[in-house]
């Protein structure tokens, strides 16, 4: 069955942002979205602002009844009488899940990354080309091809390709929509271990492996981080991919250097410029030379191998 | 030529957490705004300040391209954690649930000035105040 959250709309003044945000946040509410709009005529009176503060804050079905959420809404007037600020209006409705978290793929095209990729949404037709069709669906998961990173790894990868045959083993930490591991495959490496602490991304990188006509003896996706990789391997990787953070990449350095082969590769990115020295110290430390630095607006790509 | 700018959002998420769940997801998804490319950026410039709710403001182009500022955390989350305390009163003016001295509500005002509506940090640590008070928090010299 489909989710559907408790949509909460608080249209007050201003100057009650603060006072709506805690009392939102002791509610439950997980963050919330406010803007400025122009203050609707019927509540200009009571605002006595041409310019009112429009908050939207989400809370799933179950976690809510509407008892609960009059209360909130007294809760609300009462702030903002005891802040002398205008009482602010409170709404509420229910949405489903799919129609915020799909609206933004309407706008998502077939792109082409490097000279090798074209990324195709999943209910596009592919087009006719020369490039290898990478068919994506990410669902909610890390991966469509659009940001920096994921290009750097994918114009990584393609470097790589003359290492990539039947005999390569790879892994790829941090897989979100698979795209890293199926770019890999697609490109000839022969089998792809991939580990995402995220559920979402496990099943969207299987989903995306089916649409790909991925064998299910190149791919090996399970829940799970850098240990995982390491438990499930009878041999030393070829090389491996991780396209997180930086904060999240650094720790995992070491454990890395131990799962490579001696002449082994690494592509790590997710990591912003201003990290990028920090990052290569660490590298260095344990022994991985910096092949090359990529960098894409704020973003950087390291291109490494073991020593 | 400047890109023109069709949105303006301001998101309040906890630091190095963002994800497609509400409110980024409606928020974002009504402009075209690719959610997880701003997740991505917004976890990496917060990381290091995990535990704490970072505000950020979003200007959304034409082409559902998008830039962002982060703001300073709402007054209410440092107020809780000068004063110690997990929860502000129920009842807003008729429990007092921890305090704050005077200095460090100039303290919080100093780091809020920026962002709030007002001209100097005296009327910044009122706006402030009020906030506390609300939230059963007193002001103690």
């Amino acid at each position: 069955m489909t989710n559907r959250w408790w949509e909460l709309q608080i249209i007050g003044h201003p100057a009650a942002e603060d006072v709506i945000f805690w009392r939102l946040t002791e509610f439950g509410c997980q963050g919330m979205a406010t803007d400025l709009i122009p203050t609707p005529p019927e509540d200009l009176p009571t605002l006595g602002t041409e310019r009112a503060l429009r908050v939207r804050a989400y809370l799933p079905e179950a976690t809510a009844h509407t008892l609960d959420l009059s209360a909130l809404s007294i809760w609300l007037q009462q702030d903002a009488i005891a802040a002398e600020i205008l009482p602010p209006k409170v709404t509420w409705s229910l949405i489903r899940e799919e129609d915020w978290s799909s609206s933004w793929k309407d706008h998502w095209e077939i792109q082409e990354i490097g000279d090798r990729f074209v990324i195709c949404p999943a209910w596009l037709s592919v087009p006719e080309s020369d490039r290898i069709p990478l068919r994506l669906d990410p669902g909610s998961a890390f991966g469509t091809g659009t940001h920096a990173t994921t290009q750097l790894c994918l114009e990584s990868l393609e470097m790589r390709e003359a290492q990539c045959t039947p005999e390569t083993v790879l892994a790829d930490i941090g897989c979100g929509s698979g795209i890293l591991s199926i770019g890999a495959i697609l490109l000839g490496a022969g089998h792809v271990y991939a580990v995402d602490t995220d559920i979402m991304s496990v099943k969207a990188t299987v989903e995306n492996c089916n649409l790909n006509n991925i064998p299910s003896e190149c791919l090996t996706v399970k829940q799970g981080s850098i240990d995982l990789v390491q438990a499930g391997l009878d041999d030393s990787l070829d090389g491996l991919m991780c396209n997180i953070l930086a904060e999240t990449i650094m720790p995992m350095i070491p454990q890395m250097a131990n799962l490579v082969k001696p002449k082994g590769w690494a592509i790590l990115s997710g990591i912003l410029l201003e990290q990028a020295q920090e990052v290569s110290d660490v590298l260095e430390a344990h022994g991985w030379i910096i092949a090359t630095l990529w960098k894409r607006g704020e973003w950087c790509c390291f291109n490494v191998r073991r020593g | 030529m400047a890109k023109k700018v069709v949105g303006l959002v301001k998101l309040a998420l906890p630091a190095g957490k963002a994800a497609a769940t509400p409110p980024v997801g409606p928020a974002l998804g009504q402009h075209g705004v690719n959610i997880m490319a701003f997740c991505k950026e917004y976890n990496a410039k917060t990381a290091d300040k995990a535990g704490l709710i970072i505000p950020v403001e979003i200007s959304i182009y034409e082409d559902r391209s998008f830039t962002f500022i982060l703001k300073t955390p709402p007054a209410s989350v440092l107020i809780k954690k000068e004063a110690g305390i997990e929860k502000g009163a129920a009842q807003p003016n008729t429990q007092t649930v921890g305090s704050i001295t005077r200095d460090q509500l100039r303290s919080i005002a100093e780091i809020k000035l920026p962002d709030l509506n007002a001209n100097d940090i005296d009327a910044a640590m009122k706006i402030v105040a009020g906030t506390a008070k609300n939230m059963g928090v007193a002001i103690t010299d």
